[in-house]
């Protein structure tokens, strides 16, 4: 029974098909709302989910230079990795999460696959500028990786420290305390968290100020140069899945508040908040800003978000509250 | 492919652009005027991309220069099918203030297919977006 369970976990509810379509819905209202900021109509709604339908009926085109299994295959991993996230975040008031006593840390690794994909299969394309396009999401992995981890060290340490023990990598740990003392984003001391938390997240989908290893302009899209097709769909799909996870992490790290007792309002609830963090992370700022040279992304990341995510461990650790 | 399906497709044709030793006339009206914010071909599902291999509908402009018409056919070949082709401009057609000049290989249409022409020097933006709307119609014939 819990195998099935699992199994309609991963493939429909908050995993697979819901996480699909709330992935589209997420990339079809950013396109829109970047659209109307330029004052212009833009696509409708649905764009990522024609785009997905178009591409898949497209001839798929492999270069005579790349490995033809690894440059089929990886689109897949992480595909495959981002779906087994998607198990893993809990949506309060309607699905617990997989419970475990350390799925931040997995959480952690399974964010990490769409980028190791993405250079698994630009370095087996054999193209010059996937080359550099490669090296360049290596590099700035690393850039907004460390913010990253310090921001959830600090999540961590916050509630293993209320709970008596050191740091309390479980998810539904995080949940159950904030239940009690009231959401993060309401304590003074995690708002710096908070905010590297979001300053990571355009990186972390490849958006304007930090598409550094995609810049169409200068690499012809890098990684996904050679891409044709159903492996450009995956990829495609791969990012809306991240879209999901990365914000469904914030409101589950920092908001995830329950209005009420009813399932559906609460499913609501949480679609509206993914929805507001990724309007202000991603598509405000990739409509206001301009894209960063590789140096000055990696001094921002290893500058202000760390900063900002050390204050509030420091405060943590020191039992401060306000 | 199903007639469903078809007009479901036909609503997301991505753009790319082949500079062949045009003079930049073209490819300013083509980047900066028909294709931006103010006149919003997004709308109709267009999207401009970086690498020939995801595009659906591409936009020559240019008389075909004798050093680039190797790279322009190449790139050509490598654009996933199906594609329509858009000459833009007078250049690909006839060559136009370069016509005599020993340095260039016009009309495009000697060695690729051309779907639409949109004459002009340079065409007007809405002329331009005129081309794209009836490529997008040869496109769905293709599909």
């Amino acid at each position: 029974m819990s195998a099935l369970k699992l199994v309609f976990n991963m493939l429909i509810f908050p995993g697979g098909l819901f996480a699909i379509m709330l992935g589209m819905l997420l990339m079809g209202v950013d396109r829109k709302l970047y659209a109307r900021i330029q004052r212009r109509v833009g696509p409708p709604l649905y764009q990522p989910f024609i785009d997905l339908v178009k591409l898949l009926q497209k001839e798929i085109l492999v270069p005579q230079t790349a490995n033809y299994t690894v440059f089929r295959a990886a689109p897949l991993i992480g595909f495959i990795g981002m779906l087994a996230a998607a198990v893993m975040i809990p949506i309060s008031g309607v699905y617990p999460g997989l419970d475990s006593s350390a799925n931040l840390l997995v959480l952690l690794y399974l964010l990490a696959t769409p980028a190791l994909a993405l250079m698994i299969g630009a370095s087996a394309s054999g193209s010059p500028y996937s080359a550099i396009g490669y090296s360049r999401e290596m590099s700035i992995t690393i850039a907004y990786e460390a913010p990253l981890l310090v921001v959830l060290m600090t999540v961590a340490m916050k509630v293993g420290m209320a709970n008596g023990g050191f740091a309390d990598f479980s998810l539904g740990h995080i949940i159950s305390y904030q239940q009690q003392n009231g959401s993060m984003i309401f304590d003074i001391t995690m708002l710096p968290a908070l905010l590297a938390f979001l300053c990571c997240i355009p990186a972390t989908i490849g958006t304007v100020p930090f598409d550094i290893p995609e810049a169409e302009t200068e690499l012809a899209e890098g990684p996904l140069l050679e891409y044709s097709g159903s492996g450009l769909a995956m990829y495609n799909l791969t990012g809306g899945l991240k879209m999901v996870i990365i914000s469904a992490l914030a409101v589950a790290l920092f908001f995830p508040g329950t209005l009420g007792s009813f399932w559906l309002i609460n499913l609501l609830w949480f679609v509206f908040k993914c929805l507001l963090v990724i309007t202000l992370t991603i598509t405000v700022v990739r409509a206001t800003r301009a894209r960063m040279r590789m140096d000055q992304a990696l001094k921002f990341y290893l500058t202000v978000p760390v900063a900002l995510a050390l204050v509030s461990l420091v405060l943590t650790l020191l039992g401060v509250r306000i | 492919m199903g007639d469903l399906i078809k007009n479901i497709v036909k609503k997301s044709p991505w753009i790319y652009r082949i500079n062949a030793g045009s003079c930049n006339g073209c490819d300013v009206e083509m980047a900066t005027t028909a294709l931006i914010p103010r006149y919003d071909v997004e709308r109709l599902g267009c999207k401009y991309c970086g690498s020939p291999k995801h595009a659906d509908i591409v936009l020559i402009s240019g008389p075909i220069t004798a050093v680039v018409k190797e790279k322009v056919l190449r790139v050509y070949d490598e654009i996933p099918d199906p594609k329509v082709v858009v000459a833009v401009g007078i250049c690909p057609i006839s060559g136009g203030v370069f016509r005599d000049s020993y340095a260039i290989e016009m009309p495009l249409d000697g060695y690729i297919p051309v779907d639409v022409n949109v004459p002009g020097c340079p065409p007007r933006p809405q002329a331009i977006i005129d081309g794209v709307a009836k490529a997008i119609e040869i496109w769905k014939t293709k599909l």
